[in-house]
């Protein structure tokens, strides 16, 4: 316990140390002063939050230390006496918002905000237009077949649906009523969902995945070779895109997810760090592979909204700990969920010889994880005891627990604006993203 | 500069690749770069002449093998996998060595041609001092450009080079082509997202229009045309009537129209070929006037400038092949063969042999019909064109050294 206790601390200092400098910064040490004051008595793995109905579909072997407990507070943004999800956690905020603003004209929904539901106009055509443009490109059919194969309007479409909505509340945070969306700022959410396809076609080859979204994935479906370059293409094509948006600083922010996204990527290529270092290279891949995206376009939308360097930063500090957070959960589930619910295979991170955060976690219990880690989990029965062992560990609620953090602090910065349907958007996405099923 | 030649030239290739340089070899490192073009000058001695004279008159050669790489940690990586696949099959190898010893489709000729002509045309008057490489001629900008055309180039050679294994085409048990493939992907990759890093750095939109639509445009050339499972290109099926055909709409952001070109032996190779290196070079010479500050007609004509000589080169590659003693395949899409189907329709069914892959195909038939034929001819026909094209723009640049030096290129693939 007591070395769980200073492993978090650990962690807790790594995370923070990503964080810019500035108004963050100066909050972060906050934050873990909060962490620090309370450890003795948090119980760091035992968040609530994993759905229920997920836990009957997993394999638990040992049902005493998987029992959800109330842990006590530990983070300034939620009250002591609360139990601690975030949906609690942005519930009370919003019903604290609708009294402070009874004042005002017109009537402030105090009902739960789905982002979804609210971008409902803006994100209908987000597929349609990417095709789109796709299709502006080229004459050929089976280019244009491969690159369109995962713009069918099936996806998830969160980081168009946290650009826009950063979009919106931005606007509204620096203009009040007279914001709409600029037509710039939608092409940064579809030039998002662009960049993270092509990301998506190009790791298909690499990893030989055979489905994806609940339907075959590209690299079964066609010639490697086309799928490399209908990758090379969609890249390009989104290039073109950013181009003509005319701002230097904006193609400079996304020339920089790719940039990431090619790193994060040679990161997960080799696992020669030591333990120490093991946690801090998990994270720094997590962000370039997923959290550079997400924050990168929420800054790109504040900066064609002309947002200054302050706010701007404030904005990417939201995007990159909603993107930690999607992908600590994205990680988690892939050992709790079930493969139809995810439209991929579970354990699918293990069998690619991936470590992430459930297994670091568990390794700390069960040092015994160490070598198949460094083996990548290749010798036969790896895959299944490593499962297995996470389970029995507290490795899942570790990850959950450091997901929340994250949640917590986007949703502590989206406070930070000014109130808006939108702006509470955003405080429902960060719960979205922790509490997804998929 | 000249020093830095040539101690980071060998360095360079050691380190990124310390497969493609051998075991004998690596020992005899100083001397590796020396008997590489001593043995490349003997084979071809005006192109080597006329490129290393030119290097001279723009400071250093290009390469973006520069030191700046060798301290990346992403090619420290791949030189170490890349150390893992030698004893494999994988083609990844055999692109590194090309890329490296293939005299004349060396990368840093690219890169080479581009600095050539912004140096060639000068600059406007109001660019800073500042960013100006003095010593060179050209701007910083330009340099950087030169090094992106570089990276985009490679990063196509590398993808292209990959292995298709897509199922049931089992051909993998050990799993080296797999690892193959991971590693070659992300090697483009690294070098595109670093191409879009410097671009970006140039603060120039239009430029990183222009040269995005390049990166577009090579990757629709894998598409033209029939292929066999590799990905192989193969010609499409000649047409009997021969339509006139220009596929160049006045925009070259534009995507080209790809169907009414296919079965016309011509209009077929040149969109190929356009697509496949003519629409980068082009452009990128296009580009570098442009950050030169150049009128936007001049900018065309240098557009002109690299896709003319692109072509004429790809024509002097495509004669290779059929000159005395040759043997073994070649592509199928070269231009002596492509004009010799055009006249021969009847040829295509042995073309039709190699649908599934391309080396079921009689290489040694279809080389007696183009040398027997009138391809060979049309083919050199076809290069003076396109060479006299460059020649005309560059004619139009005030004479200097760089534009001699672009002459003498033109004039060494013309003569081979």
């Amino acid at each position: 316990m007591a070395s769980r206790s200073i492993l978090n601390i650990r962690f807790q200092e790594k995370l923070w140390f990503f964080c810019s400098p500035g108004i963050v910064r100066r909050k972060s040490v906050l934050c873990a002063n909060g962490v620090v004051k309370n450890v003795p008595g948090v119980q760091p793995g035992t968040g609530d939050a994993l759905p229920d109905g997920n836990r009957l579909a997993t394999h638990v072997p040992n049902n005493d230390t998987h029992k959800p407990q109330i842990p006590t507070a530990w983070h300034p943004c939620v009250r002591p006496e609360q139990n601690l999800t975030a949906r609690t956690c942005y519930g009370s905020q919003i019903r604290h918002f609708a009294t402070m603003n009874t004042h005002r004209p017109g009537p402030m929904p105090d009902y739960q905000v789905d982002p979804y539901h609210l971008l409902e106009d803006d994100l209908k055509d987000v597929y349609t237009y990417v095709r789109n443009a796709l299709r502006r490109n080229t004459y050929q059919e089976d280019l244009y077949e491969i690159a369109t194969y995962y713009f069918d309007g099936n996806g998830k479409a969160i980081r168009p649906m946290v650009a826009i909505l950063m979009a919106r509340a931005i606007n509204y945070h620096m203009y009040k009523e007279k914001s709409g969306l600029l037509a710039s700022q939608r092409e940064v959410a579809m030039i998002s969902e662009m960049i993270h396809t092509a990301s998506l076609v190009h790791d298909d080859v690499i990893d030989q995945s055979d489905f994806r979204r609940g339907k075959p994935s590209v690299n079964v479906m066609w010639n490697h070779k086309k799928v490399t370059m209908a990758g090379d293409f969609i890249l390009a094509v989104a290039s073109m895109m950013i181009a003509r948006l005319k701002n230097d600083d904006v193609t400079l922010v996304l020339s920089q997810v790719v940039s990431d996204l090619v790193q994060g990527e040679f990161m997960q290529l080799g696992s020669k760090e030591t333990e120490n270092e093991r946690f801090a290279h998990y994270l720094t891949k997590t962000y370039r592979k997923t959290a550079s995206l997400i924050a990168n376009s929420v800054k790109s939308v504040s900066i064609l909204a002309g947002a200054d360097e302050e706010l701007s930063d404030l904005t990417y500090q939201y995007g990159r700990n909603l993107g930690l957070a999607f992908q600590l959960v994205d990680d988690l589930l892939d050992f709790v969920s079930s493969s139809a619910a995810m439209g991929k295979p579970t354990a699918a991170d293990l069998k690619l010889g991936l470590a992430t955060a459930p297994v670091l976690f568990a390794c700390e219990k069960y040092p015994e994880l160490n070598p198949m880690i460094m083996r990548r989990f290749q010798e036969p029965g790896d895959v299944e005891k490593a499962f297995e062992l996470v389970h029995k560990s507290q490795g899942l609620e570790q990850t959950q627990f450091l997901a929340k953090q994250h949640c917590s602090e986007a949703i502590r910065i989206a406070n930070m604006f000014k109130e808006s349907p939108y702006q509470k958007g955003l405080v429902v996405a960060a719960d979205y993203v922790l509490n997804r099923m998929k | 500069m000249a020093l830095s030649k040539v101690l980071l030239g060998p360095l360079a290739l050691r380190r990124l690749l310390p497969c493609a340089i051998g075991h004998r070899q690596e020992r005899a490192l100083a001397s590796s770069e020396i008997r590489f073009a001593k043995l490349a000058q003997e084979k071809k001695p005006d192109w080597n002449r006329a490129v290393s004279e030119a290097e001279k008159i723009v400071g250093y050669p290009t390469s973006f093998l520069s030191l700046r790489w060798l301290l990346s940690d992403e090619i420290a990586n791949v030189a170490l996998h890349l150390r893992k696949l030698v004893g494999s099959n994988h083609p990844l190898l055999k692109t590194a060595k090309g890329l490296l010893y293939n005299g004349k489709n060396n990368m840093q000729a690219w890169g080479l041609i581009v600095l050539l002509i912004s140096k060639a045309a000068g600059h406007t008057a109001d660019i800073p001092d500042m960013e100006q490489d003095k010593a060179a001629g050209v701007l910083h900008s330009q340099r950087a450009l030169a090094e992106v055309t570089e990276m985009i180039r490679t990063s196509h050679l590398v993808h292209k080079g990959l292995v298709n294994l897509q199922p049931p085409n089992n051909i993998d048990p050990t799993g080296d082509m797999m690892f193959g493939n991971k590693i070659a992907l992300l090697s483009g990759d690294y070098l595109l997202s670093n191409s879009c890093i410097e671009l970006a750095n140039l603060r120039n939109q239009d430029l990183v229009e222009l040269m995005s639509s390049a990166v577009r445009d090579l990757s629709e050339a894998e598409f033209v045309g029939p292929r066999d499972k590799q990905n192989n290109p193969l010609p499409a099926k000649p047409k009997t009537n021969q339509v006139e055909y220009t596929q160049f709409t006045e925009n070259n952001l534009e995507p080209l129209v790809v169907s009414e070109a296919l079965g016309n032996a011509q209009a077929e190779w040149t969109l190929r070929h356009v697509l496949n290196a003519g629409s980068l070079l082009g452009k990128s010479c296009q580009g570098t006037l442009k950050l030169a500050g150049h009128s936007e007609d001049l900018q065309e004509k240098g557009y002109l400038f690299g896709k003319h000589l692109a072509l004429a080169w790809q024509a002097c590659l495509d004669r290779e092949p059929f000159q005395h003693g040759s043997s073994g395949p070649f592509s199928l899409v070269c231009a002596p063969l492509m004009f010799t189907l055009q006249h021969k329709p009847e040829l295509y069914e042995h073309i039709e042999k190699g649908m599934d892959t391309v080396d079921d195909v009689d290489y040694e038939l279809l080389r007696k019909e183009v040398i027997d034929g009138p391809g060979l001819e049309l083919t050199k026909n076809l290069q003076k064109e396109h060479s006299q094209a460059a020649l005309k723009v560059l004619n139009e640049l005030p004479a200097s050294d760089a534009r001699t030096a672009l002459a003498n290129i033109i004039a060494a693939v013309q003569e081979s």
